[in-house]
């Protein structure tokens, strides 16, 4: 129980796959203009990183691994990944189609995040079991929302300030950025291994 | 000019998520609506320039998402038009989709792993909490559908150039 906890906690601050890692940098930048836009694509991309480290564990030991099949693991885990979104989009619009509606923008985009392919690629490096995996890519992507959150929120501030037209836009954006990974370096301190 | 903290914080944050959609057909007094598409880059307008069609083009998906609403504008098609939906019900929506299959899968695979101990078990009980917790989602998802709070609302006609992003 104690070993799964630290996991989690390494996975979502410590590592964290943003600040840490530099994974999903461009919905980092991209997304992050609005706070309603940050939470959607957080939760989507958590509902699939989620998912696909699930799918993507059962493909590894079931498939890839017993038939000496390893060096098409990118390949396999991105078609798992696509499979995953689109599996996602059909069944959110089956579901509910109003849901749809509003949620359904965010689904494509996360087919071409590459932290999602990253996380998976992490649980097969770590040799994690299935629920320690499933739990990795939970905490990971959690993590991920949470910057997402923390820097739409910053960026909404950002916009009514007054910022030198030099550093106006994405160049005050990095700059926080920056400056968050910073505060994250602090979660270092916490020893999970 | 200095500027502090309280200075920063919006007065005025919208109670709406505000979208813009285009009219692409009548139908008596509704309209029938397709959402314009977006980028992650907020480049509204211009994503939608790939005009193959096809499944899984943008134009496909568009022609997927289009919705009537009740017409008290007025428009004709081809009209662009800023359409809402709460903020509150956007929380509402992606709790309701995404928290409950989340919440059932992985409490489904630590149960699992707890009794039986075995990968294969907690795999099977991950997938099925998965695919409980997508009824789940589509019994919250009605609820919220029948409250009404899930129905986008035709605001205005909207601007020339403007965008659904805020930048």
């Amino acid at each position: 129980m104690q070993d799964y906890v630290l996991l989690m906690v390494g996975a979502a601050l410590v590592n964290n796959v943003i600040l840490a890692r530099f994974l999903g940098l461009c919905s980092f930048m991209g997304v992050t203009t609005r706070l309603d836009t940050a939470i959607g694509m957080g939760l989507a991309t958590t509902f699939v990183i989620t998912v696909s480290s699930m799918l993507n564990w059962g493909a590894q030991e079931y498939l890839l691994d017993p038939y000496g099949l390893g060096y098409l693991r990118t390949v396999v885990f991105i078609l798992v990944i696509a499979a995953a979104v689109q599996f996602t989009e059909m069944t959110v619009r089956k579901v509910s189609p109003p849901l749809f509606q509003m949620l359904g923008i965010y689904l494509p985009l996360i087919t071409t995040n590459c932290a999602v392919l990253g996380v998976a690629l992490l649980v097969v490096e770590g040799k994690m079991g299935l629920l320690g995996a499933t739990l990795f890519g939970f905490a990971s992507s959690v993590g991920y929302s949470l910057v997402m959150v923390i820097f739409a929120g910053l960026r909404e501030r950002l916009a009514l300030a007054d910022v030198p037209r030099l550093f106006a836009g994405p160049p005050i954006g990095f700059i926080v950025a920056s400056l968050l990974a910073l505060a994250f370096m602090g979660f270092s301190g916490i020893s999970t291994h | 000019m200095s500027i502090g903290i309280d200075d920063l914080t919006p007065t005025s944050a919208p109670a709406l998520v505000e979208g813009t959609a285009r009219v692409v057909a009548l139908e008596g007094d509704r309209v029938w609506l397709e959402p314009e598409p977006r980028s992650g880059c907020g480049t509204c307008a211009s994503a939608g320039v790939c005009g193959a069609k096809g499944i899984g083009t943008t134009a496909n998906r568009l022609e997927a998402r289009r919705f009537p609403l009740h017409d008290h504008l007025g428009l004709s098609v081809g009209e662009r038009v800023v359409v809402g939906v709460p903020e509150n019900a956007l929380l509402k929506a992606t709790g309701a989709l995404y928290a409950i299959p989340l919440a059932s899968t992985l409490g489904a695979g630590a149960v699992a792993q707890w009794a039986a101990g075995s990968d294969e078990v907690t795999l099977a009980a991950m997938i099925a909490g998965l695919a409980l917790g997508m009824l789940a989602a589509r019994l919250g998802a009605g609820r919220l559908g029948a409250c009404g709070d899930l129905a986008p609302r035709l605001l205005r006609r909207a601007a020339p150039g403007e965008i659904c992003e805020r930048d």
